[in-house]
């Protein structure tokens, strides 16, 4: 069974942490997706397959021409934050 | 007129004609929303004044309509129903809400969702639990839980929602009613809230095939915006709608629809097996040809893991920008990361953490070759075999569900053990892999309860799979219908 401390440490990876109880929820529900990613490794011959990462080639993607399009006001991107000054927004020191 | 029964052409009509006016029908889907979001919680925010916006030539202007929690509204609140997101009000709006607008929809409200899409209950969002219209007692399902219950409940004719693994789908089948995704990039992604960028998809809810139609001919298109969005195809949905199904044919998965694999489990999927067999001999009645088709059982037990494994591994990516300093409340902290941490710790609810713990613990150096790549190769051998048999058959049909809603004290952790009750209500996960087509509608009720049908086609062939149902619609006859219209 995977340890708690090993939960915690990917958790907080994540920038969040949880509590004891919730730890060891999550450390039950691991030992069943652990059991249920074991069927994945019984699949014969997987290992010659290609990993699929979108569901079907996109012919059409292509990078956007180097154009002025619609973009955001500072007012806009200030909006969701009270945190701001100087038309920024505003965070503790991070320069000692 | 009847509001509550009507197809998106009546109400069309009924405008047109003068019958009805637009503002009559929202004032009748806010006393509607009014009648039921205490007991069902089917939204996060409701659009209590009358705005109208765009053309009146389309089959939709006037009509009201719902749209997922997290689908961007410039100027409303979209909160994907988390507290990390509980303020946020975005400063653009998602080309499908933009399409909608234009075409003279009329927006009623927000929906709930299981917190940022990642659920299959509807009982996650940090408002409350959705429940089903059906049986209070029950869930809707998810995650578009709210839209579900909005189009079960009668209170819009169709609304929008968000289908990663089977999210539009599974809760049409509880709420006795239809879901439809179709392909993969033939609806525009931007402005969602991405869950699982590779599976996520965006669909509709609606009381029938052909409103189904109707919405997705709105909807669809290319997109700058959105550059996994296909190219334009010169076809109305609505228009191909016709009785020809000669020559069309269907398999279905033995290991999935044998009976005597579930000699042992309840009377209600019992039922469901049976009653999918019966359909599939209505079917041959009505012209179809279907085929029991065997599939690998290591495959399709590999289904759920494989999803597990590559949704939560790429939403533990996408969410990262959830971080409490440019939106979403923020909290104290001596410094940038100790405020982030708090926002995230605080922000996000137990499920969501857990499943992003088991993102990052996929993503490990260690993990990402055993676990990542395999499940990745695994969705490759997947949705060959299925483009395989697309070659032969034009469409699967599967039961959507074994039962119908579970109670939400059912506790399903012994299941998830077991194969065969996770393959039967995990497949559809099937046409996300792949980004095929895929469609839900109505096949029984059980104690009063709906259970859904499945149909999955070939990508890029919506028009096709919306055809076929229609013609399944016709042979099972069970469509208009709102909750209430069944004694439980």
């Amino acid at each position: 069974m995977i340890s708690k401390e090993k939960l915690k440490e990917y958790a907080n990876k994540l920038m969040f942490d949880m509590n004891e109880e919730e730890y060891e929820t999550l450390q039950n529900e691991f030992d069943i997706i652990l059991k249920q990613m074991e069927w994945i490794e019984k699949i014969p011959n997987i290992k010659d397959v290609e990993p699929m990462t979108f569901p079907f080639p996109l012919k059409n993607a292509c990078l956007r021409k180097d154009e002025v399009g619609d973009y955001l006001t500072v007012d806009e991107v200030l909006m969701n934050t009270k945190h701001q000054v100087r038309d920024q927004v505003k965070v503790p020191k991070v320069v000692e | 007129m009847d509001y509550k029964h009507s197809t998106i052409e009546q109400l069309n009509e009924a405008i047109c004609t003068g019958k009805v006016k637009s503002e009559e029908l929202f004032n009748e889907a806010m006393h509607l929303i009014e009648q039921y979001q205490e007991d069902y919680n089917a939204f996060v925010t409701i659009i209590s004044k009358y705005k109208k916006y765009g053309q009146k030539d389309t089959l939709i202007s006037g009509i009201p309509y719902a749209l997922k929690d997290n689908i961007s509204t410039s100027g409303i609140l979209t909160t994907a129903s988390s507290n990390i997101l509980k303020d946020y009000i975005p400063v653009y709006d998602a080309t499908i809400y933009k399409k909608l607008k234009q075409a003279g929809a009329v927006l009623v409200g927000k929906t709930t969702l299981d917190e940022l899409a990642m659920g299959g209950t509807g009982t996650t969002a940090h408002t409350g639990i959705v429940r089903n219209p059906y049986d209070k007692q029950r869930l809707i399902g998810g995650s578009s839980a709210g839209s579900a219950a909005a189009v079960s409940l009668g209170i819009v004719p169709f609304a929008i929602g968000s289908d990663t693994g089977d999210s539009i789908r599974k809760p049409a089948s509880f709420g006795g009613i239809v879901g439809f995704k179709p392909t993969y990039g033939r609806i525009s992604r931007y402005g969602l809230f991405a869950f699982a960028s590779s599976l996520d998809h965006i669909g509709c809810f609606t009381r029938n095939v052909r409103d189904a139609a109707i919405v997705t001919d709105i909807l669809k298109g290319n997109d700058p915006n959105d550059m996994t969005t296909l190219p334009d195809e010169e076809v109305c949905y609505l228009d191909h709608l016709n009785d020809d199904i000669k020559g069309r044919k269907l398999f279905y998965i033995k290991e999935i629809c044998e009976e005597k694999i579930y000699q042992d489990s309840d009377e209600n999927v019992k039922k469901t097996i049976e009653t999918f067999h019966q359909t599939v001999e209505k079917l041959k009645e009505a012209g179809f040809e279907v085929d029991e088709v065997s599939i690998n059982k290591e495959l399709l037990n590999a289904i759920y893991p494989t999803y597990m494994i590559i949704s939560c591994a790429e939403a533990t990516s996408n969410n990262a920008n959830l971080t409490g300093i440019q939106f979403g409340p923020r909290q104290d902290g001596q410094d940038i990361n100790e405020i982030m941490f708090r926002a995230r710790t605080i922000g996000f609810s137990e499920l969501i953490k857990r499943r992003f713990v088991l993102g990052s613990y996929i993503l490990q150096k260690e993990n990402q070759e055993k676990l990542f790549k395999n499940a990745c190769r695994v969705r490759r051998m997947i949705v060959d075999k299925m483009n395989d048999l697309f070659k032969e058959y034009d469409g699967l049909i599967l039961p959507a569900s074994g039962t119908i809603a579970p109670e939400f004290t059912h506790t399903s952790k012994s299941e998830k053990l077991d194969p065969k009750a996770t393959v039967l209500e995990n497949h559809m996960a099937i046409a996300n892999f792949g980004g095929f087509p895929s469609i839900t509608l109505p096949m029984y009720y059980y104690k009063g309860l709906p259970v859904g049908i499945n149909l999955t086609g070939r990508p890029r062939e919506d028009k096709d799979v919306l055809n076929m149902a229609q013609k399944i619609e016709d042979v099972l006859q069970i469509k208009n219908k709102v909750a209430g219209d069944y004694d439980v």
